[in-house]
């Protein structure tokens, strides 16, 4: 938590000393007449402190402050990422299981599984969104799927690479003890593949966010942060504090996202085999 | 015939891509119960592929096998053996308790029972003390007789060892094989025991096997008449020096003194 808070004071340090060396050469490198870029003015870089306070102005004139529409806006968006979070690392454990245990399904569906990645979010996201509205489903539901597409990935590989982890006399010491295939996936193979797992899971917690703001987007929502993103984006020239407070807020919705995959990591997990998945 | 194990005209061979492994030919033994049977040769005899055509973990390419008085295959489904490798191979998710139980708790036993058995096991091989340590919290002696005690958990008439303390230190050792050899005399199980050092199987065993590699052959079988208990008097007797000589020549591919 210290080494987290140096880094944030350090990295405010850069910043600031940044426009401040541009505010004293004009906007140059020193002794060339190169131009800084990003350019060091309030319009691209507004100053740490502007950002903090248009987070506790008022979004619209008398209106509640930004933090609070951004927050709710963040749990608004945070909901549908847990759920294609959970959704997407359920697809993803299912398929690594069903892959390590059919060679065949490996072989022929793997090369499906890798295309599906290929394909950027922003193609697919609309036609998910389009599809939903067509079958009824409730439209953060749908975003909640575009959300799944990119959290089951990372989690289908990593277990089956986990759950061929156990070395080869693990694998025959359950042979001798004339063990089950299913004992062995659930007493050897699902234990051994956690810390993958979970490896899998802490990037599948951050694409899952990034998976619902997308998602957002073409089903137009009001709520989420999608769409706060791209409202502020539309005023950047003018306000440019207002975006960079809701990316803040967006970066600390994926931080609490991951950390609490941690958490469950940490409590679920003895500490030398968190070590051995690093 | 009640061989524990019982091998007449066993053969094994690996087809490669591009040339066939002859790892084991013409192989027949005949093991009694209560023997303690040390297999020893170079690296790349078999001795290792030996055993595990005993526990069914490799099926045979010719011949005939039968242990306990059944098919291999049978015997291992029926827990006739228990088996420890070289690497002690413990779930490190598991307390060494757990450890044990778990060939207990793969046969369906109750959990009282299996926390009896446990005990038991935890007390022959001297680590009640350890019972809710992780494995990485034990020395590699100790985890290899938390391997011992889980291979021991169903009681089986015959047990397998590959090299168990071929990663250990001369001292831990020599500490283990005593420890062994106590756990054997009390058990009354039957050993098979693949090892490439040649005291060890000289100071273990009632029969020494002495194989030879490419193609993987029994070449000599060697009585080991030592007296028992096994201690440190026998471990510095003439007899003893004599026996390692022995096994030595046979290993060159001599005839030995016998």
């Amino acid at each position: 938590m210290l080494a987290f808070g140096i880094v944030l004071v350090a990295l405010v340090l850069i910043w600031e000393g940044y426009k401040l060396l541009g505010a004293a050469t004009g906007g140059t490198w020193p002794f060339t007449d190169i131009e800084m870029r990003p350019r060091p003015g309030n319009n691209s870089m507004p100053h740490v402190w502007d950002v903090v306070a248009s987070l506790f102005a008022p979004a619209r004139r008398g209106g509640e402050p930004l933090i609070l529409t951004l927050a709710i806006a963040t749990l608004y968006t945070l909901r549908e990422a847990l759920v294609g979070f959970l959704v997407g690392a359920l697809v993803g454990f299912s398929i690594g299981v069903f892959f390590v245990r059919s060679l065949a399904a490996e072989r022929s569906l793997m090369p499906w599984v890798v295309a599906s990645q290929t394909i950027p979010i922003i193609a697919i996201a609309p036609m998910v969104v389009i599809w939903g509205r067509r079958l009824d489903v409730p439209g953060w539901l749908a975003v909640a799927i575009i959300a799944a597409y990119l959290t089951f990935f990372p989690v289908a590989i990593n277990t089956v690479r986990g759950l061929r982890s156990p070395e080869a006399t693990a694998t025959e010491l359950f042979h001798s003890y004339a063990a089950s295939s299913w004992q062995r996936l659930w007493k050897l193979q699902v234990p051994s593949a956690l810390p993958y797992i979970f490896t899998a899971l802490k990037i599948s917690a951050a694409a899952s966010v990034v998976g619902a703001i997308v998602g957002e987007l073409p089903a137009g929502f009001a709520d989420g942060l999608g769409r706060a993103l791209l409202q502020f984006n539309q005023v950047f020239s003018a306000d440019p504090a207002k975006l960079y407070a809701a990316v803040l807020m967006s970066a600390i919705g994926g931080l609490v996202f991951v950390g609490a995959v941690t958490l469950v990591e940490h409590l679920s997990l003895p500490a030398r085999m968190r070590e051995a998945a690093a | 015939m009640d061989f524990i194990v019982d091998m007449q005209g066993l053969s094994k061979t690996f087809a490669g891509r591009s040339s066939t492994v002859h790892a084991l030919q013409d192989i027949s033994l005949q093991i009694e119960p209560g023997e303690f049977v040390s297999l020893i040769g170079p690296s790349g005899c078999g001795k290792s592929t030996l055993l595990r055509l005993i526990g069914d973990l490799l099926p045979p390419s010719g011949g005939g096998l039968s242990v306990n008085g059944k098919e291999a295959h049978q015997a291992r489904i029926d827990g006739d053996y228990g088996i420890a490798f070289q690497k002690a191979t413990l779930l490190e998710w598991r307390t060494v308790r757990r450890n044990i139980e778990l060939p207990l708790e793969l046969a369906g036993v109750p959990e009282a029972e299996r926390r009896s058995r446990a005990n038991d096991l935890l007390q022959m091989v001297g680590l009640t003390e350890f019972s809710d340590h992780h494995p990485w919290q034990l020395s590699g002696g100790m985890q290899q007789r938390v391997a011992i005690a889980r291979a021991l958990g169903q009681r089986p008439p015959l047990l397998l060892m590959d090299e168990p303390f071929g990663a250990l230190d001369e001292m831990t050792r020599e500490s283990m094989q005593n420890e062994l050899m106590g756990i054997w005399r009390e058990t009354g199980t039957t050993v098979v025991f693949v090892t490439h050092s040649i005291p060890e199987a000289v100071f273990l065993s009632t029969r020494v096997i002495v194989m030879s590699a490419r193609p993987g052959r029994i070449t000599h079988q060697i009585a080991i008449d030592l007296p028992q208990p096994r201690d440190l008097a026998v471990r510095e007797s003439p007899r003893f020096f004599e026996l390692l000589t022995d096994v030595r020549e046979a290993l060159r591919g001599r005839t030995g003194t016998r």
